[in-house]
């Protein structure tokens, strides 16, 4: 059973260690460097992939512990794109800086590779990297330059490729474009979306990449997919259960992830009731084809609870695995 | 009180580094309660004391007894366990609450004692501040309830009290937040409904402060939330609210507050801006029902910013004021 996570994880410890709340806090103080403040990103990343490799997870993401917010390292990473003023992130209790174009945008570089470079480094598996995809970066960012929707959209998508190529250079075996607009009800031209996401994907035909939609439902996405060269897709399958049915009667030309972990809720989900629902979709797209993960990144939950439920992950898979081998003994 | 242009506060001051440790010291079993609630009166007073000091019209009481403005409220209401910090933005951690059971009230009313007692430090009106009932309900993880209805609707009832508690105390505003409120759109319904429970037969003027969200996607409708002023963040987009608002014509029956200066930058804005900001408002609602204030609580400043921010504001309505003849 292939498992991963998709994005952050929480930055605070769930008992004792490293907090890069407590350091931020400290370091604001002046009451540490900047190299202090260093050593606890990386502890705080080491945690992070610390709990996901104890969980066994096949893929993971360095918990995105040094991001403010999904824009947060692009916005670092391509010149005349600003932090603007804050905004709620879709419909959650959760703000980002809204990246603000003041200018025709460059590619700069050098943030966020360096950072993946370091996860990459302190990992003991295969990492990715998720990135906010055009769509949905188009759909936070406060456009003072542009004002023409689609030179806009094609500009992205260079930086974006150009972002990519940088990260899977330092590592990462797979770009994640997280695209949460097109599932959360922002209007979406569909023939628009399929040119963008292809053209994205075309611009690194050597990195495996991904889409990621969450906060809702995206079934309608998959019929639209296979020409895009998407090698997998995660799903919301929290924000939308029927699709499990689909997913069982269906062979899709991509791998699927099945987000059936609720990374917004408290709640750990009834083990049986999961298990029985990858296996059904394994049976229709190939056992080593589906992944299973949270549905959206695990910030939102507070880092016990969020500890909690990568390990139900992985005991989750290894009773799948388990089942999965006696049924073929 | 001024005629036009009235000036209040949001809610939240920045809590004294004296009450931080005592907060520290409480947690830690090192004090006593009481001890903790001293320390809470001399800043509530402080707070009083600063307003009154920059000729605010409205008072707050600055929040000194509450961490966050749900968990507060959730800490004592049955039916609610706590968790560890979660993240809401940039460096900012709140407890979010747990849903674990049916919820009902504390054994004490919660927010009249607080009014009561800054109240009782000035001559100036002081604001009755509670939370929501769709925000106490959207800020928490529900792992009890159905529905999000039942659940909304069983905080209304707990929220009425409260607030028939401050107007039978004889506050003349009581705020009610909703920042919540912009999330989904498609349950403002249930959101206006859950606010008719709470403000229904209150005498007192009621208020709802709404920020950080795509009020493009609620309004005109958020008009019809049942109580008498708005309280919208508006400086921290440049005022881009006032757009949206210009294209339809201003209630008779409702105010409007306006938040002029962002509270969760350093950077301290200029009279001018928070001037044109004022002088653009007044061109949607008329000066008697437009009210001024910052555009959220103010407990992520530091008390020196705060006090610049506000004088900064009180500055910029002055000169309205003097520009405009008002009075």
């Amino acid at each position: 059973m292939n498992t991963t996570v998709l994005g952050s994880y929480p930055k605070i410890p769930a008992h004792a260690g490293p907090s890069v709340r407590q350091a931020l806090q400290r370091f604001e103080r002046r009451a540490i460097g900047p190299r202090e403040l260093e050593d606890v990103f990386q502890a705080a990343t080491r945690r992070a992939l610390d709990v996901f490799s104890a969980a066994g997870l096949t893929r993971v993401t360095d918990g995105q512990i040094r991001w403010s917010d999904l824009a947060d390292p692009v916005v670092r990473d391509i010149d005349n794109l600003v932090h603007g003023g804050l905004q709620r992130f879709f419909d959650n209790n959760f703000y980002f800086r809204q990246p603000t174009v003041v200018g025709r945008l460059q590619y700069q570089g050098g943030v966020l590779a360096e950072w993946t470079r370091l996860a990459v480094g302190a990992a003991d598996r295969a990492l990715k990297v998720a990135l906010p995809g055009p769509l949905t970066l188009l759909s936070l960012a406060d456009d003072r330059t542009y004002h023409h929707r689609e030179h806009f959209l094609a500009d992205l998508v260079e930086v974006l490729a150009l972002e990519a190529s940088s990260i899977a250079r330092a590592g990462a075996v797979e770009i994640q474009w997280d695209e949460p607009a097109a599932a959360a009800g922002v209007p979406t031209d569909p023939a628009e979306a399929i040119a963008v996401w292809t053209s994205l994907i075309a611009g690194n035909p050597a990195v495996e990449q991904s889409l990621a939609f969450y906060f809702g439902p995206a079934g309608s996405w998959l019929d639209h997919l296979p020409d895009t060269g998407v090698h997998r897709v995660y799903l919301d399958l929290v924000a939308e259960p029927t699709l499990i049915d689909r997913l069982s009667a269906e062979a899709l030309p991509f791998e699927v992830g099945l987000g059936l972990l609720d990374a917004r809720n408290v709640r750990l989900e009834d083990p049986l009731a999961v298990a029985r629902a990858v296996s059904r979709v394994s049976r229709r797209q190939g056992a080593g084809r589906v992944w299973l993960h949270p549905n959206c990144g695990l910030e939102f939950l507070p880092p016990d609870r969020a500890e909690a439920k990568v390990k139900w992950l992985g005991s989750v898979a290894g009773r799948i695995d388990e089942e999965a081998r006696n049924t073929h003994a | 009180m001024h005629k036009t242009l009235n000036t209040t506060s949001v809610g939240s001051f920045p809590k004294p580094e004296r009450l931080l440790e005592a907060r520290r010291r409480r947690r830690q079993g090192r004090i006593s309660e009481a001890e903790l609630q001293a320390e809470e009166r001399h800043a509530t007073e402080a707070v009083i004391r600063l307003q009154e000091e920059l000729d605010l019209d409205i008072l707050v009481h600055g929040e000194m007894e509450r961490g966050d403005m749900v968990a507060y409220f959730a800490e004592h209401w049955t039916g609610f366990e706590e968790s560890l910090p979660v993240r809401s933005y940039g460096n900012r951690y709140y407890r979010k609450p747990i849903v674990v059971g049916p919820v009902g009230p504390a054994p004490e009313l919660l927010g009249v004692g607080a009014y009561r007692a800054a109240q009782a430090l000035t001559d100036r009106p002081v604001k009755g501040m509670l939370t929501g009932p769709y925000t106490c309900c959207d800020w928490s993880f529900n792992a009890h309830y159905a529905d999000r209805r039942a659940l909304v609707r069983d905080l209304a009832a707990i929220i009425h009290e409260e607030v028939q508690a401050l107007d039978d105390a004889g506050c003349q505003y009581i705020q009610i937040d909703e920042p919540a409120l912009s999330t989904r759109p498609d349950e403002l319904p249930l959101a206006i409904e859950a606010m008719g429970i709470v403000t229904e037969g209150i005498r007192a003027r009621t208020i709802s402060h709404i920020c950080y969200g795509d009020f493009g996607q609620i309004y005109p409708a958020l008009l019809d939330l049942p109580v008498q002023q708005l309280d919208l963040e508006a400086r921290n987009r440049d005022f881009e609210l006032l757009d949206l608002l210009a294209r339809h014509p201003w209630p008779a029956d409702k105010e409007l507050a306006l938040g002029v200066v962002d509270v969760h930058r350093h950077r301290l804005e200029s009279v001018e801006e928070v001037e044109r900001g004022i002088l653009q408002a007044l061109e949607i609602v008329p000066p008697e029902r437009l009210y001024i204030d910052p555009d959220c609580g103010m407990k992520t400043r530091t008390w020196e910013e705060a006090r610049e921010k506000l004088t900064v504001m009180m500055e910029a309505v002055a000169r309205v004021r003097e520009a405009l003849g008002l009075s």
